[in-house]
C-alpha cells in the first residue's frame, strides 16, 4: 500500500488545489476516524464523486481500514465511486412525477441523448438519475438541473433545458 | 453480580444478571438456533436465527444481543418462533446459490445442519440465483460468495481477535458482499495477515483453504474461543 498512496497522494498534492480542501477539513476535524463521513462529504462536494486515489489519501491520514472506508462509501447512497458527470439530470419518479409524465420526460433523454438513468455521457458531460421523490410534487414532472428544480416540464423543454447546460 | 429469576420455557431459573438470554440458555441445556454467533467474538443478531418471545414484548428479539432482566418471561420453542425459525432458514438459502453436493463443506456445515434441524424440505420463495464471485486471487484460501450468508463472523474475528480489519462489508440489503480492502482482490490485500482464522470462523463453505476438494473441509469455530480465553488469561 505505502508506495502506492505515497506516489498518488504526491501527485494529487502537485496537481490539484481540492485535496488542500480535503486536507483542511480533516485537520479541522483533527484526523479522528469518527469524522470519516464529514470529510467524506467534503471530497464528495469537491470532485462530484469519491476517486480511488483521495480514499486511499483519506485512509492513511485518519489511519483507518481500507475496508471500513469503502463500506462505508459503498452504504451511503449520498457516495459516489463513479463520475456522474459534469452537469446532472436528476429526475424524479416518485408518484406524483410518475403520473404526471416521469417515464415520458426519461424516454425523451434516453432518445436525445442515448443515456439511461445511472449512465454517464461518453464525454463526461451529462449523467442521467433517478430519485424516488423529491419534495416537489406540486411541480410535478419535476426534474433537477445540477441543483436546479425545474417544473411542470414537458418533453421539448427537458431537452432545451439540458442542451442549454451542456452546450 | 447479582442473582435474578427468569423464566424460560416454564422454567425457573436463577442467574447472574448483565448475561444475554442465549448464554443463559446455553448454560442450562436449552436449545437456541444461531448462525452469526461465535463464541469469542462480539454478537451482532444479524441471522435473525436466535429470537425469542418475551412477555409484554411484541416484537420478537434476538437471544444474543438482549440481557436477561428480573422476572423476564421468555419462550424459546413455541409454534411461531418454530415458524420464524423455518423461514429464514429458507431465506438463507434462496439468498445465494447454496449447492451441497458440490460445496467443500458437505457434511459439516453449519447452515446444512440448520437446514435439517428446522426439517426444511423445500424452499417455499424464489431462489435470488446472484451472478457471484470466486475469489480465487489469495495463495492459499477462497472466498466464494455462493456460499456466503452474511453472518459477518469472518468480519469480527478479522477485527477483533486478528486485529487485521481486513474484511468489511460493502453495499446493503440484498446486494452486500464481503469485501477485502478496497473491494481489492483478497490476494492484493494489504492488510490481510493470512491467518486463516476467518476460515475457521466461518460456518459454511464460505471461506476455505484451497488445498481440499469437496466434503473434505475441516472447520474448528472453536480454536476462537479457545484463542481468546487464553488471552484474558494473559498467556
Amino acid at each position: 500500500m505505502s508506495t502506492e498512496i505515497v506516489s498518488s497522494e504526491k501527485e494529487i498534492q502537485n496537481t490539484d488545489p481540492r485535496i488542500k480542501l480535503i486536507a483542511a477539513k480533516m485537520k479541522k476535524e483533527n484526523y479522528k476516524a469518527d469524522a470519516l463521513i464529514e470529510i467524506l462529504h467534503t471530497a464528495q462536494n469537491a470532485y462530484g464523486y469519491l476517486p480511488m486515489n483521495i480514499l486511499k489519501f483519506i485512509t492513511k491520514e485518519l489511519k483507518l481500514p481500507p475496508s471500513r472506508v469503502y463500506s462505508t462509501v459503498s452504504f451511503y447512497h449520498f457516495f459516489s465511486l463513479k463520475s456522474k458527470g459534469e452537469h446532472t439530470c436528476l429526475v424524479c419518479t416518485g408518484t406524483a412525477c410518475y403520473v404526471k409524465g416521469a417515464l415520458g420526460l426519461l424516454d425523451e433523454i434516453e432518445h436525445k441523448f442515448s443515456l439511461k438513468p445511472g449512465q454517464v455521457s461518453a464525454d463526461n458531460k451529462l449523467g442521467v438519475q433517478v430519485a424516488r421523490c423529491i419534495g416537489a410534487c406540486g411541480l410535478a414532472p419535476a426534474v433537477v438541473l445540477d441543483d436546479e428544480v425545474h417544473g411542470k416540464l414537458t418533453n421539448e423543454m427537458i431537452t432545451d433545458s439540458i442542451n442549454a447546460k451542456i452546450k | 453480580m447479582q442473582n435474578i429469576t427468569i423464566y424460560i420455557d416454564d422454567k425457573k431459573l436463577e442467574v447472574e444478571s448483565g448475561k444475554t438470554i442465549l448464554e443463559v440458555c446455553r448454560n442450562n441445556n436449552i436449545e437456541i438456533l444461531t448462525m452469526c454467533h461465535l463464541e469469542g467474538v462480539l454478537d451482532v443478531g444479524a441471522c435473525r436465527l436466535c429470537l425469542v418471545e418475551i412477555e409484554g414484548v411484541n416484537k420478537l428479539l434476538s437471544a444474543c444481543t438482549t440481557k436477561v432482566a428480573a422476572n423476564m418471561v421468555i419462550r424459546t420453542s413455541t409454534e411461531r418462533i418454530k415458524r420464524y425459525q423455518r423461514i429464514t432458514t429458507e431465506l438463507l438459502f434462496a439468498e445465494r446459490n447454496h449447492m451441497c453436493s458440490v460445496c467443500v463443506a458437505n457434511g459439516k456445515c453449519e447452515l446444512q445442519n440448520l437446514g435439517y434441524k428446522v426439517e426444511m424440505d423445500s424452499i417455499r420463495y424464489p431462489r435470488l440465483f446472484p451472478q457471484c464471485e470466486v475469489d480465487t486471487s489469495h495463495s492459499w484460501y477462497v472466498l466464494d460468495h455462493n456460499r456466503c450468508i452474511m453472518c459477518t463472523r469472518c468480519v469480527r474475528v478479522c477485527s477483533e481477535v486478528e486485529g487485521a480489519f481486513n474484511w468489511s462489508v460493502k453495499n446493503r440489503g440484498y446486494q452486500v458482499r464481503i469485501i477485502s480492502d478496497f473491494n481489492t482482490p483478497w490476494g492484493e490485500s494489504t492488510t490481510c495477515t493470512s491467518c486463516g482464522k476467518c476460515l475457521h470462523a466461518c460456518p459454511t463453505g464460505a471461506l476455505w483453504p484451497k488445498a481440499i476438494v469437496q466434503g473434505q473441509l475441516d472447520k474448528k469455530p472453536e480454536i476462537i474461543e479457545e484463542l481468546m480465553a487464553k488471552r484474558k488469561m494473559g498467556l
